[in-house]
């Protein structure tokens, strides 16, 4: 842990997390970058697993809902990947001691699984590929359910970091 | 009486002292609810938009495909407006001088007009033209993004 400790503190102390943290501007657009960037990729990842559980769009197939809203969710993907390092290097040695911190990173672990076991698995099976049902198979809206659960936790923890 | 007196009979009201008293926690719920509700109304303008763009569900019609997207929008911003209510009550005294939380104030007005002036309209017409969407998409994005990153920047600046 010291050494984690270490290298945060030499990440936020380098010229580059020192310049980031004490900007009047960059910081507060990284922040609310990262923001609208979840708003594209969990946002719309939560509108395909209300679909997934028979909530939302029951009219449309859900394989069609999900091959063109999953490359939009990959760019929002990416915004908040490139934003999150950021905004870890310029806070980095008080966000590395924050109890939300691990729990965050297992529970992004987490909803990263699933999210593959989805796209690898249960969505290329005949059974959700060629299915125009309004309510899916029970493993696919489990899925959904737990996709949902999971990125809600992901954003409360994420939040937590500025309290614990 | 002037605005700060106001503010501070607010902050001083029993909700206000209630909220600014409570565990920190308190807040920090009410931030979740905050941004919780208002990433679902992003996400439902983003989709709409999308749709409006034809890049997604072209094929469905747009009165159709915005029904439900727009029951989001409205669930996600009374979470969204309740909570951040509660958070000003508080302590208006520290907010209502904060330029972020003004400008943030000023795209949140402008973005209900927008919403129900024009946004709500357009998407009832079933072919609207290309000019016409593209001043809706392009002014959703401008509001309702300009809300969240002046929002985001109220304790920075």
């Amino acid at each position: 842990m010291s050494t984690l400790l270490e290298l945060a503190q030499g990440l936020q102390h380098s010229g580059f997390g020192t310049a980031l943290a004490e900007s009047r501007y960059a910081f507060p657009l990284i922040e609310g970058t990262h923001l609208i960037g979840l708003s594209i990729s969990v946002g719309l990842i939560f509108l395909i697993d209300l679909r997934l559980v028979g909530l939302f769009l029951r009219q449309v197939p859900a394989h069609t809902l999900l091959r063109s809203l999953l490359p939009i969710v990959l760019w929002g993907f990416a915004l908040i990947f490139i934003t999150g390092v950021l905004l870890f290097i310029s806070e980095a040695d008080t966000i590395i001691v924050s109890p939300a911190f691990p729990v965050k990173l297992v529970l992004l672990f987490l909803g990263g699984l699933n999210a593959l076991y989805f796209e690898f698995k249960l969505s290329r099976e005949p059974a959700f590929q060629s299915n125009t049902a309004a309510i899916l198979p029970d493993k696919v809206r489990y899925s959904g359910f737990a996709s949902l659960a999971l990125w809600t936790l992901v954003i409360i923890a994420g939040r937590m970091l500025a309290y614990l | 009486m002037s605005a700060v007196d106001v503010l501070t009979s607010l902050q001083n009201s029993f909700l206000g002292q209630a909220i600014g008293q409570s565990n920190h926690l308190v807040g920090a719920t009410a931030q979740v609810f905050h941004i919780l509700g208002f990433i679902f109304l992003l996400a439902a303008v983003i989709f709409i938009n999308l749709r409006l763009l034809g890049l997604v569900l072209p094929n469905v019609p747009l009165r159709e495909v915005s029904k439900q997207p727009i029951q989001f929008l409205w669930g996600g911003f009374f979470f969204a407006s309740v909570s951040g209510l509660l958070m000003f009550i508080s302590v208006p005294t520290l907010y209502y001088a904060n330029p972020a939380f003004i400008s943030k104030l000023v795209l949140y007005g402008l973005a209900i007009v927008f919403q129900l002036a024009l946004y709500q309209r357009v998407l009832k017409t079933e072919h609207p033209s290309k000019v016409l969407v593209w001043v809706s998409v392009a002014l959703s994005f401008f509001l309702w993004f300009g809300v969240g990153l002046t929002g985001r920047a109220i304790g920075y600046v």
